[in-house]
C-alpha cells in the first residue's frame, strides 16, 4: 500500500493551471524523484502535499488519510517533513532554534534525541549552533532546512530542489545526508531540475512537463529520458 | 552631579516602563503584522483593573497588579482569537479593529468611572537617598518589577519552545506552518503576552502618574515613537530605544523643562528616519 497517493491533482493560480490532474504514488521506504524543467509543476506538487497551496481538484492521501480537510500545520504532525525550495530558513533564528522549530511541542526528550542524531548527520549543526541561519552560505542553509524538516522524524520527507544553486562539495554532503535519512527508513519525495545527483539517491522517478506527468519509471528509465531532455 | 545621577536613574526607570510597552507593541507587529492601536487602552485598563481590585475589592496592591496583568492578557487573547485571527492578513481591517477596541475600552471606562482622575496612590512612599542623591521608593520598585518582567519576557522568547515558535512564525509564517507551528494557537498567546505586559505597566505606573480616561493615548504615541526609533518588529531595537527615550525625557525635563523632551524626541526620530529609515536595529524587510 502506498504511503502517499496523489490522484488527479489539479492546482490553479488564478486562471493559470499549474498542475493538470497528475497522479503519483510513493510506497513506504522509497525515494522518488520528480524531474522536470522550470515551471513543470514540481514545486506546486510538493506545496500541495504540505498544504501551502489548495488543490482545485483531485485527492492527496497520506497513510490512508485524505488530506483535503487537513490544514498545513497539522500535516507536519501527521508525519510529513518539508524542506522548501530556496531553503527558506528562519534568518534571525540560530541554527539550533531553526532545527528545533521543526519539533515544536514534541517534548525535551524527543528534541534531544533528534538533535543528537541530526548533529551526527550534519556536524555543521554543532559548529554553527548559535549563529543566525541567515548568515550561513547556501549549502549550509540547505543542511539546516533539511535538518529542520527531519527534526520530528517524519515518515515522509519532501525535498524541493535540495541541490539548486549549490557547489559540488555541498551537493556531495547533502546527498550523503539524504542517504542517511533513507537508511533510517524515511520515505523521500524530492524534486530536481538537474537530475544527476538526485538520480543517485532515487529508486523511482516521474518526469513532469507543463503541469502533467509525462513518464514514470525506474531510475535507469528516468536517466535515459532526462539525458534526452537535457536534465542531466 | 547628584542631579545628573538622579536624572539617569529616573531615565532608566522610565525606559524600563517604555520597554515593557514597546516590547509588547513590537511583539504584536513583528509576529502578527498587526499595528495594535488598542495598546494604550490595555495600559489604561490595567490601571483601572488594579484600582478596582484595591479600592473596590480590598485586594493587596501586588495581587491587584497580578490580576490586572492576567485580565488584560485574557482580554487580548480573546480579542485576537475572535476578531483579529479571522482577518489576520488584512492589515487595514486589523488596524481598524484595534482602533475600535481602544474606543470601546475608553468609552466603557468613561461610563463606569467618569472623566475625573481616580485617587489611586502607590502603597509605598518616601524616598531612598544615598549621599545627596534622592530617589522616590515607588520609582525604584516599579523599575525593579519592570526589569524582572523584561527578563521574564526574554526568557520566554529565547529559552522556550513557545518563544522559538513565535520568532519562527515572525520570520516566515508559511514555512513555520509547514513545520507544524500553529498560528491559531500561538498568535492569541503572543497577543495575550503583549497586552498582559501593557496591563502590568498600567497597573504599576498609573498610581505614580495618573489614572483617568485618556491616559492610554500618550502611551500609544510613546510606544509608536519607541518602536519606530528601535526599528519596527525588532525586540532588541524596541528595548534599546525605550531606554534612550526614557533617558532623553529625564535629562531634558531636568535641564530644559518638560515640553522640550517631546520636541527633542521627535527631532531625533525624524533625523533617524532620514538617515536610517529602518530604525536603530530594524531590518529592510519585515518577516511577518
Amino acid at each position: 500500500m502506498s504511503l502517499l497517493e496523489i490522484d488527479g491533482l489539479t492546482i490553479r493560480y488564478g486562471g493559470i493551471t499549474a498542475l493538470n490532474g497528475i497522479s503519483i504514488a510513493v510506497t513506504e521506504g522509497e525515494t522518488v524523484l520528480l524531474v522536470g524543467a522550470n515551471g513543470a509543476g514540481k514545486s506546486s506538487t510538493i506545496n500541495a502535499i504540505i498544504g501551502l497551496v489548495p488543490a482545485a481538484g483531485g485527492r492527496i492521501v497520506f497513510d490512508g488519510k485524505d488530506l483535503a480537510t487537513v490544514p498545513c500545520e497539522r500535516r507536519a504532525r501527521l508525519g510529513i517533513g518539508f524542506a522548501p525550495e530556496g531553503r527558506r530558513v528562519f534568518p534571525r533564528l540560530s541554527v539550533t532554534d531553526n532545527v528545533l522549530s521543526g519539533a515544536f511541542g514534541l517534548g525535551r526528550a524527543h528534541q534531544k534525541q533528534a538533535l543528537d542524531w541530526l548533529c551526527s548527520v550534519f556536524p555543521l549543526l554543532i559548529e554553527r549552533a548559535k549563529q543566525p541561519a541567515g548568515q550561513l552560505s547556501g549549502g549550509q542553509q540547505q543542511m539546516v532546512a533539511i535538518a529542520r524538516a527531519m527534526c520530528s522524524f517524519p515518515r515522509l520527507l519532501l525535498l524541493d530542489e535540495p541541490f539548486l544553486g549549490l557547489a559540488p562539495v555541498w551537493i556531495q554532503q547533502i546527498s550523503a545526508a539524504i542517504a542517511q535519512m533513507k537508511q533510517r527508513g524515511t520515505t523521500v519525495l524530492m524534486t530536481e531540475q538537474m537530475a544527476r545527483p538526485a538520480l543517485k539517491l532515487a529508486t523511482r522517478g516521474y518526469v513532469m512537463r507543463g503541469g502533467e506527468v509525462r513518464r514514470s519509471g525506474t531510475v535507469a528509465e528516468i536517466r535515459e529520458i532526462a539525458l534526452a531532455d537535457e536534465y542531466l | 552631579m547628584h542631579q545628573f545621577l538622579e536624572a539617569a536613574i529616573i531615565g532608566v526607570g522610565l525606559g524600563a516602563q517604555y520597554a515593557l510597552l514597546a516590547l509588547g507593541f513590537t511583539l504584536i507587529f513583528g509576529i502578527l503584522g498587526v499595528v495594535n492601536f488598542a495598546h494604550g487602552g490595555f495600559y489604561m485598563l490595567g490601571g483601572y483593573v488594579a484600582y478596582t481590585c484595591v479600592a473596590g475589592l480590598g485586594l493587596a496592591y501586588p495581587l491587584a497588579v497580578v490580576v490586572a496583568m492576567l485580565a488584560t492578557a485574557a482580554l487580548g487573547w480573546l480579542f485576537e482569537l475572535l476578531l483579529i485571527e479571522p482577518l489576520i492578513d488584512d492589515h487595514l481591517a486589523t488596524l481598524m479593529l484595534s482602533l475600535g477596541l481602544y474606543l470601546i475600552i475608553s468609552t466603557v471606562v468613561l461610563a463606569i468611572f467618569g472623566p475625573i482622575s481616580m485617587e489611586f496612590a502607590f502603597p509605598v512612599t518616601g524616598s531612598f537617598h544615598a549621599g545627596s542623591v534622592y530617589l522616590p521608593r515607588e520609582n525604584l520598585i516599579v523599575l525593579a518589577v519592570c526589569l524582572v518582567a523584561i527578563a521574564c519576557l526574554w526568557l520566554v522568547l529565547f529559552r522556550t519552545d513557545l518563544g522559538r515558535a513565535l520568532r519562527a512564525l515572525a520570520d516566515d509564517r508559511a514555512v513555520g506552518m509547514a513545520q507544524g507551528l500553529r498560528p491559531r494557537l500561538l498568535f492569541p498567546l503572543a497577543f495575550a503576552l503583549a497586552t498582559g505586559l501593557a496591563g502590568l505597566t498600567g497597573a504599576l505606573v498609573t498610581p505614580i502618574l495618573s489614572l483617568a480616561p485618556g491616559v492610554g493615548e500618550p502611551v500609544l504615541a510613546t510606544s509608536f515613537l519607541t518602536v519606530i526609533l528601535g526599528g519596527l518588529g525588532s525586540l532588541g531595537g524596541a528595548a534599546l530605544a525605550a531606554f534612550i527615550v526614557g533617558l532623553v525625557e529625564a535629562y531634558t525635563s531636568v535641564y530644559f523643562g518638560g515640553s522640550i523632551g517631546a520636541l527633542v524626541l521627535f527631532v531625533m526620530v525624524l533625523l533617524l528616519l532620514v538617515f536610517r529609515p529602518t530604525g536603530l536595529l530594524g531590518r529592510d524587510v519585515r518577516g511577518a
